[in-house]
Parts: C-alpha cells; structure tokens; sequence
C-alpha cells in the first residue's frame, strides 16, 4: 500500500450549524423552563401563606424583634411613640391579628418597611419628608396593608425560592445564573409591584375610614416623583420592586373616583 | 440592571472577536497544512514504504493552549443545563489539534518522515469554577532523517 500525502476533504469533527442558532434555541429554553418553575413555585408559595395563621407566624418571627434592637434600630422615644400612637389609630380601620411595633432606623432613604413578626420599620428620611400626619398615616396604612395582605411571607417565601432555584443551577455567580438573573429579576419585580399596588389601595380604604376623605394619600409619592429619584418608564421599569410614583399617584386618583372617595385639607404631623 | 448591561457587552464582544479570531486560525491552519502535506507523517510505529537506512531520529513535538471567547463559554453552560453535544467547544479542541500537529511538522522542516505520531489533550483549568475554558494540546512523535 503507498502512503498518499492528502488534506481532508471536509472537517467532520466540528459543527458547521451557526453557532448564535444554537445560543438563542437554549437561551429561551433556559428562560422558559426557569420562568415556568419560579411561576409555579410563587404560586405554590401563595397557596402555602393561607396556611401560616397569624399565630403560627407571631412564634416563628418573635427572636426577629431581638435582631432589630441589636441592629441599631432606635427602640423607644417620643417620636416612636407618636408615631406608634398613629399606628393604633390607623389599626382602628385596618385589622391585624397581632399586635403591630413601629421602629424607627436613621437612614437617609426615604423608606419604610413591613417585616415578619409584625414590626414596621419607618427611616427617618421618610419622616422628615412629610408634613402632614395624613400623609404618615397613608404610609403606616400602606404598611398595614402589607401584613393583610400577607406580602411579607410572600415575598420571604419567594426568596426562598429564588435561593434554591439558583442553588440548583450551581450557585449564584456562575454563567447560567448570571444569565438567567434578569428572569427571575423580572419576575419578582412584576409580583412584587403588584403587591404594592394592592396594599396602596388597602391604605387608600383604611386613609378614608380614619379621616372620612383621602387628603394627603399621595403625599410621599408627589415628594419621591418631584425628587429625581422616581423609577423611570422605560426598560429599567421592568426590573423595579415599586411601581414609579406618578404610576401610583394616577394609579390611586382613579381609584378613589371609582369610590367615591373625597380629597380635604390635612391635618400637621 | 448594570450586571445585565455588562454581561451582553461581553457576550457581543466575545462572540465578535471570537468569530473573527476563529476565522483567521482557520486560515493560517488551512494554509500552513497545504505546505506541509507532503511530509509524510504518520501513527504507525515502523516507517512508511522501503526507505534508506535512517541516519537520526529525533523526538519532535508541538504543543498549544487555546481558551475559548466568553460567548462559546455562555453557550456550553447553556449547553451543559440541557445536555448533548458541546458544539461550542468543537471548533477549540479541532483547532487545537491542528495546531500542535503543524506546530510539531515545523519544528522539524528538515526530518524525512514523521512516525508514532501521539497526541494528548489536557484542561487547563480543570476542575475551577469561572474559569475560562482552555484545553493544551501536545502532539509528540519520532521524526526520521534519511
């Protein structure tokens, strides 16, 4: 047999499908399957919190409190317990089954949040941004909401998720889940402005039932829109965890024409 | 947002460069084969045809490290959620075989023939997380002189 000097006709040993074919195939693949199972299990989450009575949960987050006086969250003065004054005032029109602390943190963001085992906390930028006690009451209102909504052990339970979705894709960090990020991001934003949505409108009910009319429901959301720092309308407004403030302010105008809700002077804070 | 931002700066990039890099590779790979076709080398371990008595025989190898663009790695972690071939890495080893083996050929212009030729692949960042994957390819064989 003679040995004949050739070069391979064709190369067999690589693909010759395009490669940005096979990228876009498995990337709505992968965005497909993660979006399905982060839908099913936030829904499983959903259909689990009606099974955490407002007891069950009072035992499980009662050590949080111990966490908030460790944290530096200022326990008790003058302003707290005004402030918690209000709080009892607006429990009069909102009903939660356990009793409600508010805590108030130095923080330069205006902000304030509903944590499990029935603590708000309230930044004190926020306070120094309203003048009216309306407009407070409207946020602890807002709070409030939150709590009957049971978004707090939504939101912690859809954590919670996200946590084991990304364990299961070997760790937060790697390519897969760098990639996959904006997914499970745009999803928790969708879920998580709906839920502010929601308890906007509980504190809408519960601002008319305490004061008869609605004055200063929007109070903070003209402060946050005039500020600069509203979530803007375009791209980035798919991934934000509130809806942009002049959203709500519209959002809440329709809502108390729908009901016949009526707008008078404020009382000062 | 700005993770996302940056992420597809990468992918494009990678995919960009790595496509045009590729392409290039491919074409010195194509050209410098042509000229060393007629060297004859092969994997047996005895010479090829009758030949003259050998003079010198010499150990000869070519080695290369190739990485693969941030686009191909995205594509074999997609690839690696769903299973089945690794397309995106194909083109790294075939490209890195070659290589080592034109590599080996010349360092070597002057042998008579090549034999035994042997090739051995290894990872370079085995085992290590983000990493970016490259493979080393070492080809070693007997060049004969006659």
């Amino acid at each position: 047999m003679k040995y004949r000097a050739a070069l391979p006709e064709h190369n067999d040993n690589v693909s010759h499908e395009h490669p940005l074919k096979e990228f876009f195939v498995l990337l709505a693949g992968a965005i497909g399957v993660i979006g399905v199972v982060y839908l099913m299990l936030g829904l499983f989450i959903d259909f689990a919190v009606d099974y955490v009575t407002p007891e069950m949960e009072l035992r499980i987050f009662r050590t949080t409190d111990m966490i908030w006086e460790e944290s530096g969250v200022q326990k008790d003065d003058e302003r707290r317990q005004s402030l918690q004054a209000l709080m009892g005032e607006v429990g009069t029109c909102l009903k939660i089954a356990y009793p409600i602390t508010v805590r108030i943190s130095e923080s330069e963001q205006i902000n304030a949040f509903a944590v499990p085992g029935g603590t708000v906390i309230v930044h004190t930028a926020l306070l120094d941004a309203l003048a009216s006690k309306n407009g407070l009451a409207f946020v602890l209102a807002h709070e409030l909401g939150h709590f009957q909504n049971r978004d707090h052990l939504r939101a912690m339970g859809r954590g919670i998720v996200l946590l084991a979705i990304f364990a299961a894709l070997g760790g937060g960090g790697t390519d897969l889940s760098d990639m996959l990020v904006p997914v499970t991001d745009y999803e928790t934003a969708r879920f998580s402005q709906e839920r502010e949505s929601e308890a906007d409108a509980t504190a809408l009910r519960a601002l008319n039932c305490l004061y008869g009319h609605i004055g200063g429901a929007t109070e903070l959301f003209e402060v946050i829109a005039g500020s600069g720092n509203d979530v803007d309308f375009s791209f980035t407004h798919y991934f934000s965890s509130h809806p942009a403030a002049r959203q709500r302010i519209a959002e809440l105008h329709r809502l108390s024409e729908q009901l016949g809700f009526s707008l008078a002077d404020t009382l000062p804070k | 947002m700005l993770d996302l931002y940056f992420l597809l700066a990468l992918v494009v990039t990678g995919f960009v460069v790595g496509q045009y890099l590729e392409k290039r590779h491919y074409q010195s790979i194509y050209k410098r084969e042509r000229a060393l076709v007629n060297l004859v080398t092969t994997s047996s371990k005895h010479p090829v045809g009758d030949i003259p008595p050998v003079t010198d025989r010499r150990l000869v190898q070519g080695s290369v490290v190739v990485s693969v663009d941030y686009f191909k790695r995205l594509l074999a972690a997609l690839r690696n959620f769903f299973g089945g071939n690794v397309r995106a890495y194909e083109t790294l080893v075939d490209r890195a075989r070659r290589e080592a083996i034109l590599r080996l050929k010349e360092s070597c212009p002057d042998a008579s023939q090549i034999i035994n030729l042997r090739i051995e692949t290894s990872s370079i960042s085995k085992g290590r997380k983000n990493q970016i994957g490259s493979v080393e390819v070492l080809a070693y064989a007997t060049a004969l002189y006659y």
